[in-house]
């Protein structure tokens, strides 16, 4: 199979965004990740190429019609839903694409607008019993915290210094939806959305675009690159059939696409040094720290608590862009914006929020609620500064 | 149900006293499941399956309490996730739930009532789960 390498990596400001259409979102995180790598458009005619783009609501021939915007048409062209992982589907296709000798260098690119006047919840997915009798994502979390606390004593500020955490980390970068600190005693007093979680216990309901440029070894030559970040492995997988769908003390799905991911990159949990996790609420990061192997079952908890997941606090330093709780989350840009902070951490070019010494990242995903389905889909991707 | 009334799905339950939902069973393993299925998606046999109605009682599993609902729903209202008796777990509202002390593992019995309302005032009737203090 060829390496797949990435290059370059763009991504709008996350928030709010009323007066900017969403291809145009997308043009403009493309165009950044092709200025940093100076890939000129005219490269994709020229060699194999390929286009990922991911998202869930934004209609039909969406890549098509964000590329045309910057001359590009005619190349293959592939658009992604899977819910909440959509973006990191579309890379993960568009490095298979590479991997298979199909493509010698793409672009993965998801987008999202899902701001609206008076704000709330994601539409409700009609078609879904489940949904429609009003399980909104909230409410499958919010169970889920409660399993979690009942099965491991894990506390209600032990959930809050997720929030805490993360909004610190995201106050360091310029592109997050919110860029305040907040305290635990602000994320336990906030209004209640689905007990036991709090509105600053939910990530924001967020506008945004994100592109990474993916190359193989040999397109790295011809186009005189340097190899410096390397997608090492990846996996991505469906949900298994549950008998209480998502509500669960664990994330069954996770777990498998770490195993996978880490055996095929012939690495470990006590590898990697960053993760860019999929964090929509609190209790989610403290689930995953134990579904991806940087703590034993039960033990998400102390491990927030202990500081281990901060930068710089001597465990895997998780979600250092903000993640979604303070990045945002426009579905479709999420994993491809995790894949970004990968490229910008294993090249040491985070700026404030920069983990010292970054070798070896991880970006996770978790995408859609389905009745009877512990979820959609789950991603792992596997990122290593090239040696 | 009256004029105003719509169930929230076709051949989802049966209006009776005790009330009850309509899923589907294996006749070859006794398999149940909620909703019905087409084929048993276990098994992965088709052609095994019948209709099968069953009362709906079972044990709360987990439950939350959602401050503000989408559009047409009453908030607050309360959701639990089920184990039915039956076999299979369901996620779905609680009915009759408010002053209650809600604890894992409790019973649940089935109601029919109001899921949420249409823009139009249309009541959408579908299953819910009423807890049982002991």
């Amino acid at each position: 199979m060829e390496r797949v390498f990435v290059i370059g990596a763009g991504m709008t400001t996350f928030g709010p965004q009323p007066d900017v259409e969403v291809h145009e979102l997308a043009r403009r995180a493309v165009w950044e990740a092709l200025g940093g790598c100076c890939v000129a458009p005219l490269q994709f005619k020229r060699l194999p190429s390929v286009a990922f783009a991911g998202h869930a609501y934004q209609g039909p021939c969406f890549a098509q019609k964000t590329l045309m915007k910057i001359g590009l048409q005619g190349m293959a062209m592939f658009n992604v839903e899977n819910a909440c992982a959509s973006g990191s589907s579309a890379v993960i296709g568009a490095a298979a694409m590479i991997k298979a000798g199909e493509a010698e260098i793409a672009i993965a690119l998801g987008a999202e607008k899902l701001t609206r006047p008076g704000g709330g919840f994601l539409p409700i997915v009609a078609d879904d019993l489940e949904s429609a009798m009003g399980r909104v994502m909230p409410s499958a979390f919010a169970m889920q915290a409660q399993l979690h606390m009942q099965r491991f004593g894990t506390t209600r500020e032990q959930m809050a210094r997720v929030a805490v955490k993360n909004r610190r980390n995201g106050a360091l970068n310029p592109r997050c939806h919110f860029k305040e600190e907040v305290t635990v005693e602000q994320v336990l007093a906030s209004p209640s959305i689905a007990e036991p979680l709090t509105r600053l216990s939910c990530c924001p309901v967020s506008d945004g675009a994100a592109a990474v440029i993916l190359a193989s070894e040999s397109a790295l030559k011809r186009l005189g690159l340097k190899a410096q970040v390397e997608l090492l492995a990846s996996s991505l997988v469906s949900g298994e059939r549950t008998p209480f769908g998502i509500v669960d003390d664990k994330s069954e799905m996770s777990i498998r696409a770490a195993q996978m991911a880490y055996e095929r990159a012939g690495l470990g949990p006590q590898d990697i040094d960053l993760c860019e996790m999929h964090d929509p609420f609190t209790i989610a990061e403290l689930m995953h720290y134990e579904d991806l192997g940087f703590c034993a079952a039960g033990e998400g908890g102390s491990y927030i608590e202990r500081g281990l997941s901060a930068i710089g606090g001597g465990g895997v330093a998780v979600s250092p862009s903000g993640g979604l709780m303070s990045k945002g989350h426009p579905l479709g840009a999420t994993g491809v914006a995790q894949a970004a902070e990968m490229f910008w951490q294993l090249r040491g070019e985070a700026g404030a929020r920069q983990v010292s010494g970054a070798r070896i990242g991880l970006t996770h995903t978790v995408g859609g609620g389905v009745t009877k389905l512990e979820a959609g889909a789950s991603a792992v991707m596997i990122f290593g500064r090239a040696a | 149900m009256t004029a105003a009334q719509v169930p929230i799905r076709p051949d989802l339950f049966v209006e009776a006293e005790p009330p009850r939902v309509v899923g589907s069973r294996d006749s070859l393993t006794g398999q149940v499941f909620f909703p019905a299925e087409t084929m048993n998606p276990v098994t992965m046999n088709e052609g095994t399956l019948e209709r099968h109605e069953f009362d709906g009682a079972g044990r709360l599993v987990a439950w939350t309490v959602i401050s503000r609902g989408m559009p047409g729903f009453d908030s607050p209202y309360a959701l639990g996730t089920i184990a039915l008796d039956a076999g299979p777990g369901f996620i779905g509202q609680l009915h009759d739930w408010q002053g209650k002390t809600l604890v894992p593992g409790m019973r649940v019995r089935l109601a029919l009532a109001r899921i949420k309302a249409e823009k139009d005032g249309t009541e959408v009737i579908g299953p819910k789960f009423v807890p049982i203090e002991d």
